[in-house]
């Protein structure tokens, strides 16, 4: 399951998988990010394509406006597969602090 | 040691859980790490999920068969009775477009080649199969 919730400083909270099952939750809670939010991914332990392709639409709708979400804590498995993905271009992702 | 296991599954996305399950329950008898465990699930949930969205013809379940050995997980999704489909021949996606540019879409096979070891396709009797390897660490 996919929990993704607003967190107490306004940040967007991710955990849990973001697979094909969960990609229109995921789409109807980011449709009402209507501006610039940071989207802590440290409990997020697996995400597929259609979630890259919500996270990448989010981006594309919030820049448009001026706005831009800003990936923290992208660890592990998931940074691999955002690196693969090109989201270094198109995301700003805070870098790990040293383990 | 050598561990096998095969479940067949109804072609559509709906089912993706119950694929989970099976694997996780093949991987508690046959423990992987964590990484080679979740690029395990992406790779078979991009690989069904394609099937399920652009296989020509298919209208039969799509059998997955998972195979862990010393060093090795191998994994072979089958699909019957439809026309030939090489992921290895599907052009990558172009990642370093500016996002502008970029359309959501079109990550699932490109990370599938970028994720796993080594990728096989056979296709016989009209029978397509997709197998990919996973080394373990």
């Amino acid at each position: 399951m996919l929990d993704i919730k607003f967190g107490e400083q306004g940040q967007i909270v991710v955990s849990g998988r973001f697979d094909a099952s969960q990609a229109e939750h995921a789409e109807a809670f980011l449709n009402k990010v209507l501006e610039s939010r940071e989207m802590d991914l440290g409990g997020l332990q697996y995400i597929s394509s259609l979630g890259l392709g919500v996270l990448l639409a989010t981006q594309k709708r919030l820049m448009s406006s001026g706005h831009a979400l800003k990936l923290t804590n992208v660890r592990g498995h998931i940074r691999e597969i955002f690196h693969f993905s090109g989201f270094e271009q198109v995301f700003e992702i805070e870098p790990n602090p040293p383990a | 040691m050598e561990s096998r296991a095969q479940q067949s599954f109804p072609r559509t996305a709906s089912c993706l859980p119950q694929i989970f399950a099976f694997m996780d329950a093949f991987f508690a008898e046959a423990p992987v790490g964590d990484a080679c465990r979740n690029t395990a699930q992406l790779a078979v949930e991009e690989l069904f999920t394609n099937l399920v969205k652009y296989s020509r013809g298919g209208k039969r379940d799509i059998r997955i068969d998972l195979r862990r050995d010393d060093d090795r997980l191998i994994v072979s999704l089958t699909d019957f009775d439809v026309e030939p489909f090489d992921i290895r021949t599907v052009p990558d996606a172009k990642t370093d477009l500016s996002l502008e540019e970029r359309k959501p879409g079109g990550l699932g096979i490109h990370l599938v080649k970028r994720l796993v070891d080594h990728i096989d396709y056979e296709y016989a009797d009209r029978n397509s199969t997709t197998t990919f390897i996973k080394n373990l660490e």
